[in-house]
């Protein structure tokens, strides 16, 4: 009996090989796998229609125009964006993503494609909040970003920090006043404070915090960036990016005085 | 000089960073089951119950948070518990706890593991002898005198080793807490303490596994305790009975 | 032809009645309903690989050689210990890193690994994953973890078989072999399929971590959908709707549980005719 059970014990090993068969390793192309969050408007959404749209995903695309690469494009939670870059599961990030001098030891970034902007805080109107001394107060950021870093160094010894999966995420808790204070970066912050009506404020000056954003991309792969580079250097000049620009974030701030 | 060397091992050194964030999935679990306790009672003799209504709902509230998985339950529970700040929450003055991961956590588990326990309370209800009953009746005792002495002490014994179960995966399931909860300053679980040390050196095996290690003996201590309670329920039983405790359901 | 039908309900049912319906029709919605696959299929293949894990795991735990006992025993007993959403994350990185280890033996020079700064030493090993990669892992996970839960049911039912029947099948003159096969391992399913219902359901519900491996199946849709959304150039201008999306999957995961027990009260029908169990299954 026990030699049957075997027997059946080998038949469904042998199942299982075939399984991890169909798994084979595949090694990418010339095609350029460009990661992205797709919850970061307007750098990066999923439009109504169901597709991958923003101001990155157009910019990428006419890069890899320009460039002559093949681009697909791969959507990845943000938190784990640079793990999976390095694990090679795809080759570059745009996502929003500032370079800073943590990033640059573990990745490669591309000339800037979007200037350095301020991050700025939003908090319910009429708040009366002072921001260098805050207490006691709970302030939300996007874990894993320059700000959650910032806030943890600047605010963490006496204030309460909340950090959330997504942007999205983080506003519907300031908008339901789960939180007093929203530390993020001012572009996708603005159309938020503008559809409260009143409801929220920016409070205090905004904080210069990392880079502008660039492509990431593995320290090896220097030739991809020199393509990523000369193409976006070509796409500045010819007054693309600023168009882009200007498509997205409506006033600036432009590469072109 | 040995001693130092060990503790100075990567897999101590994961060991002990891991301490912290493991008293988290106890707190919830330990938080949970209190309060899951006797509300899966209260359901399970809702369940029982003669009267259609109170029968009905606790039915539907036990098939609903039974059939969907926690994660989404999770999930929903927080979104709609913060559509409910600025309404009723903030005017209240509570909105600091209510929203708290741990307090909403619990709460959110408690409603979870209470249905589960209610089904198995609900199934050693029915299967407590009925010539006990029967014998409590011909003496004389009241329906409510029945439950607390005949109905109850058997239900706990019976149901005992599938409870125990239940506990298990609750302390298990406080894994999904802070998936889907907002994560507050260094409050943090064992996942995700151990995915926060693996992103740093991508060494799965080494981080995974002692959070693993973590779940696997505090595991081990609850069937331990449950154990003795076991026991100590079934002292007056010689023979069969105990022996339920061998063959434990291995199912949810 | 969705858009003459959307008009249609428009004229007939009013103006807010049908902008709802062509909003829960638009391109985003219709790719969330498409994403329920993932979650059908990971539950259907994963319930296969754990009914062979299990098969395989009933089977090392009767065996009478004990290296394979402990390993069975050991199995389902581990499995029993850990979250299950741990194993699911943590075998597909895993998996990957020994595979990308396996690759980098045979295809990268000795030179390059000795001198490699990252992982995985050279390109040539670098294995790239995709939703379909990710997709199997899950399955396989899936049928890991639940594969323990099916062991214990399965050796517990190939127990409950009345041995008098299989004593009566030798007696008769089958051999060992079809006195497995056609008698133990046939009346077996009729014990199991009880418990193999109860583990289908905590599959089931298991298939909504698929987002946490990185596929965008319903609870990601969900979450994407409902968020507040404040860019006309995006779409629908809408405040936080998470609860909405989240309780309509709340219900899809009960009607599913709904419909699988209607599905298994007729497999078990099906499978016991002809067959007197003395007191209903395990």
């Amino acid at each position: 009996m026990t030699k049957n059970m075997k027997k059946l014990a080998l038949f469904s090993g042998s199942i299982f090989l075939a399984a991890a068969l169909f798994t084979s390793p595949v090694t990418a192309g010339d095609e350029v796998r460009i990661a992205t969050e797709g919850a970061y408007a307007p750098y990066n959404y999923v439009d109504d229609n169901g597709k991958l749209a923003g101001y990155e995903i157009d910019l990428g695309n006419a890069l890899c125009k320009e460039a002559g690469l093949t681009c697909t494009w791969i959507a990845n939670e943000w938190d784990s964006l640079i793990p999976n870059l390095l694990a090679g599961n795809y080759d570059a990030i745009m996502a929003g993503m500032s370079v800073t001098e943590e990033r640059k030891k573990s990745i490669k970034f591309s000339e800037e494609y979007y200037p350095v902007a301020p991050s700025l805080y939003a908090a319910a109107a009429g708040n009366k909040l002072d921001l260098s001394a805050l207490k006691g107060k709970k302030i939300g950021v996007q874990g894993a970003t320059i700000q959650a870093a910032f806030a943890e160094k600047t605010y963490g010894a006496d204030n309460t920090i909340l950090s959330f999966e997504t942007f999205d995420q983080s506003v519907a808790d300031l908008m339901a006043g789960n939180i007093d204070i929203l530390l993020a970066d001012g572009d996708p912050l603005q159309p938020v404070v503008e559809a409260s009506k009143g409801g929220l404020a920016f409070i205090g000056e905004g904080v210069r915090i990392g880079g502008g954003n660039a492509i990431g991309m593995r320290p090896k792969d220097a030739k991809l960036a020199q393509q990523f580079n000369d193409a976006l250097a070509s796409l500045k000049a010819k007054g693309t990016v600023d168009t882009l620009i200007k498509k997205y974030f409506k006033n600036g701030p432009f590469y072109s005085k | 000089m040995m001693f130092e060397s060990l503790l100075q091992s990567p897999f101590m050194q994961d060991v002990i960073t891991l301490g912290k964030p493991a008293l988290f999935n106890l707190y919830f679990a330990l938080a949970s089951i209190p309060l899951g306790f006797p509300f899966a009672v209260l359901l399970a003799v809702g369940k029982a119950s003669n009267n259609r209504l109170i029968s009905l709902l606790s039915r539907v509230y036990i098939y609903a948070f039974r059939g969907s998985p926690l994660f989404i339950q999770l999930f929903m529970c927080y979104s709609m518990m913060l559509a409910l700040n600025q309404p009723l929450w903030k005017p209240w003055g509570i909105d600091h706890i209510v929203l708290h991961p741990l307090f909403l956590g619990p709460t959110v588990l408690i409603l979870n593991t209470s249905a589960y326990a209610a089904e198995i309370f609900y199934g050693a209800m029915a299967a407590v002898p009925r010539g006990e009953i029967e014998a409590a009746l011909s003496v004389g005792m009241k329906p409510r005198q029945i439950f607390r002495s005949v109905t109850w002490p058997n239900m706990l014994r019976l149901a005992w080793p599938a409870y125990t179960n239940e506990m298990v995966f609750l302390f298990h399931a406080t894994t999904l807490i802070y998936f889907t909860l907002p994560v507050i300053n260094e409050q943090k679980d064992l996942m995700n303490k151990a995915g926060e040390l693996f992103e740093r050196d991508y060494n799965v095996f080494l981080h995974f596994g002692v959070a693993a290690l973590y779940f696997l003996s505090i595991s081990i201590l609850i069937f331990w305790v449950a154990g003795m309670i076991q026991r100590h329920l079934n002292k007056h039983i010689t023979g069969a009975k105990t022996r339920l405790w061998f063959k434990p359901k291995y199912l949810r | 032809m969705l858009e003459s039908i959307i008009t249609f309900l428009t004229q007939w049912l009013g103006e807010d009645t049908g902008a709802t319906l062509a909003y829960i029709s638009n391109g985003k919605h219709l790719a969330w309903y498409a994403s329920v696959r993932f979650t059908l299929i990971t539950a259907v293949a994963g319930a296969g690989c754990a009914v062979l894990f299990g098969l395989l795991g009933a089977a090392m735990k009767r065996s009478s050689f004990l290296p394979f006992k402990l390993a069975g025993d050991f199995y389902t007993t581990i499995v029993r210990g850990i979250p299950d959403v741990l194993f699911i994350i943590f075998f597909p990185l895993a998996f990957e890193q020994a595979v990308e280890f396996l690759m980098s033996r045979v295809k990268c020079s000795p030179e390059a690994i000795a001198a490699a700064t990252q992982w995985p030493p050279c390109d040539a090993a670098q294995w790239y994953l995709g939703t379909g990669h990710y997709l199997t892992m899950a399955c396989i996970s899936l049928g890991i973890v639940y594969g323990a839960f099916a062991a214990n049911v399965i050796h517990g039912a190939m127990q409950a078989v009345p041995r008098g029947q299989l004593e009566a099948a030798a007696a008769y003159g089958f051999t060992p072999r079809q006195v497995f096969w056609r008698f133990q391992v046939r009346q077996m399913w009729i014990y199991a399929l009880p418990g193999l219902s109860n583990v289908w359901m905590l599959l089931l519900k298991a298939t909504s971590f698929l987002s946490l491996l990185q596929i965008p199946d319903i609870v990601l849709w969900a979450d994407r959908l409902g968020s507040a959304n404040y860019f006309p150039i995006k779409g629908l201008v809408h405040p936080d709707w998470r609860w909405k999306y989240y309780l309509v999957l709340f219900v899809f995961f009960i009607l599913l549980t709904l419909l699988s027990e209607c599905f298994f009260a007729i497999l078990q029908a099906r499978a016991s005719r002809g067959i007197a169990i003395p007191e209903g299954g395990e």
